[in-house]
């Protein structure tokens, strides 16, 4: 400060360590308002129980074959069926032709986990919670879900085979952890 | 488009955009005492208390109070970190203020042309007295509860008018639908403090006397004084943060708020407690309400309290304000620690007698 007051026309003596300190104090001050900063904008960010709601993990060895398990994740009934090695063959050789609104089993299956469907259980006509997660429940003449409502049927797969409904039951984001468990959003 | 030409374009559109610009390039007189930072230093921290109260706000549940604050503390991430951020941000803003105040008051800045400034300044008290009182109330703990439980019972005893703006205002008896009225006040006040202290710096701008002689450029000169001036504040924050983060909160907000607890005196945050001091110089209720009201209106009031017309200072009346500085003092320190007898109540009153009868008296005699 002191030999600032010669005024702005005076040339520094040491105008290089005058530079230095400049861009140090600035670098000083963008460290410091950062690291204010830093905890505002961390505490706006979900925390470890929001994080655990958004993604749960669900076992799935449980499912016994031939039925589903419905779970809920963000207000959605999710179902996970595990399908028999006759099911998937049936529902292999279904011409595309068809299906109301084609898919592939590859698209509606996590590759390497074949036997397990991952589905958003509402009927995709008028929106409507569906039946045929157990054997004993009405599964309708694709051995899939029926809707109660309208009665749109659906294949194992969760493809669209009849009625009002015109789309494939959607499928939420999901990865499987292992063989044992997968990870929903 | 050039960045210079952006300007142009913005400049001939927007009144004020340039005041930044115009700030760093402005010329002013050498050796500006370090106390002349203290307004910046003041809006650095109403700044950091609008973006922690932006980051609390969401947390917060007015009908559960104590709670959402728990939560806060150890749910939110960081959450502790924003919440003193806020307490501490609070407490330094008014260290700053007060400061600032008791030196325009020792420096006689209030007399004109700057008394438009000097009504700012005591308007931003107000606003902040009255923000920093619904935070203590908005922590959910028995000593705001009951802080808000004795303003309710007022507002309730007010007759006409007046009483019925308050019970507006308040929203009933003391719960959490008045809480939720006052987080909502809480924030419309913050928002006015941030409108004052612009008008109070515009104001101070105007008052300032014309530059004799060749200044010194704000770039880079007073903005390195600026930059170490919030360096030292940085530390002083930093230090409280990690040593005493509670300190001078008082301690009766760490129990959850029960209708069933009135403490025998009300533990305020210290800087509430002059306001707390003087409105008790005055008894019953209405007293109270008159006190606040009155030391609001001679603070206000005081550039032509003043009867020195421009004079030199006066030594008396210089010794007087350093008195009427310990008074407010001890005025907190009395309400913070109570200790009961006649002395609370003459600190109070002396604060009213300094403006009302000391000031014109001694100042007219002081200039004749």
């Amino acid at each position: 400060m002191a030999e600032s007051t010669a005024g702005p026309d005076a040339v520094p003596p040491e105008a290089g360590r005058r530079d230095f300190l400049k861009i140090l104090a600035m670098a000083g001050g963008a460290v410091g308002v950062g690291s204010v900063v830093w905890p505002l904008l961390g505490a706006l960010t979900p925390g470890a129980g929001g994080k655990a709601q958004a993604r749960p993990i669900i076992n799935v060895s449980d499912i016994a074959e031939n039925s589903a398990k419905a779970v809920q994740w963000a207000g959605l009934p999710i179902l996970i069926r595990r399908l028999t090695d006759q099911q998937i063959a049936v529902a292999s050789v279904v011409a595309m032709a068809d299906l109301p609104d084609p898919a592939e089993v590859s698209s509606r299956v996590a590759p390497g986990n074949r036997h397990f469907v991952v589905v958003v259980g509402l009927n995709t006509g008028i929106p409507c919670q569906l039946e045929g997660n157990s054997p004993t429940d009405p599964r309708g003449h694709y051995d899939g879900w029926v809707c109660p409502c309208d009665g749109s049927e659906y294949d194992v797969l969760g493809r669209v085979r009849s009625g009002p409904a015109k789309y494939n039951l959607a499928i939420p984001r999901f990865t499987f952890i292992n063989n044992n468990q997968i990870q929903l959003g | 488009m050039r960045v210079e030409a952006k300007q142009g374009w913005l400049a001939s559109r927007v009144p004020g955009f340039t005041c930044v610009r115009d700030m760093l390039c402005e010329s002013r007189s050498p050796g500006a005492p370090w106390l002349a930072t203290l307004p910046t230093l003041l809006a650095a921290m109403l700044v950091l208390l609008l973006a922690s109260g932006v980051v609390l706000a969401p947390f917060y549940d007015p009908r559960h109070a104590y709670a959402a604050l728990q939560t806060i503390m150890r749910d939110v991430p960081g959450g502790w970190l924003v919440l003193s951020y806020h307490q501490i941000g609070a407490s330094l803003a008014f260290a700053l203020l007060y400061l600032h105040l008791f030196r325009i008051l020792l420096v006689r800045g209030y007399r004109a042309p700057a008394e438009f400034g000097w009504m700012l300044w005591v308007k931003l008290l107000v606003v902040l007295l009255l923000a920093g009182w619904m935070g203590f109330v908005l922590n959910g703990g028995v000593g705001g509860h009951s802080s808000l439980f004795n303003a309710v019972n007022a507002a309730m005893l007010l007759p006409g008018i007046p009483g019925a703006v308050a019970m507006w205002v308040f929203g009933g008896a003391s719960g959490g639908a008045t809480l939720a009225r006052l987080l909502v006040f809480h924030a419309l006040l913050a928002l006015c403090a941030a409108w004052i202290i612009l008008m109070a710096f515009a104001a101070d701008k105007k008052a300032r006397p014309v530059l004799q002689g060749p200044g010194v450029p704000f770039w880079p000169i007073y903005a390195a004084q600026y930059f170490a001036a919030l360096s030292v504040l940085a530390l002083v924050f930093a230090v409280l943060l990690g040593f005493v983060p509670h300190w001078g909160q008082g301690t009766q907000n760490t129990i959850p708020a029960a209708t069933a607890v009135i403490p025998a005196a009300i533990s305020y945050p210290w800087y509430l407690t002059p306001a707390a001091g003087l409105a008790g110089a005055f008894p019953g209720v209405a007293g109270h309400i008159c006190a606040m009201i009155l030391a609001a209106a001679l603070l206000y009031a005081l550039p032509w309290l003043d009867r020195s017309r421009g004079a030199r200072h006066g030594r008396v009346y210089m010794a007087l304000t350093w008195l009427l500085g310990v008074d407010v003092l001890m005025l907190g320190l009395v309400t913070a620690f109570p200790m009961g007898g006649v002395l609370p109540k003459l600190l109070g009153l002396w604060f009213y007698f300094h403006f009302l009868v000391l000031t014109p008296l001694v100042t007219m005699m002081e200039a004749a």
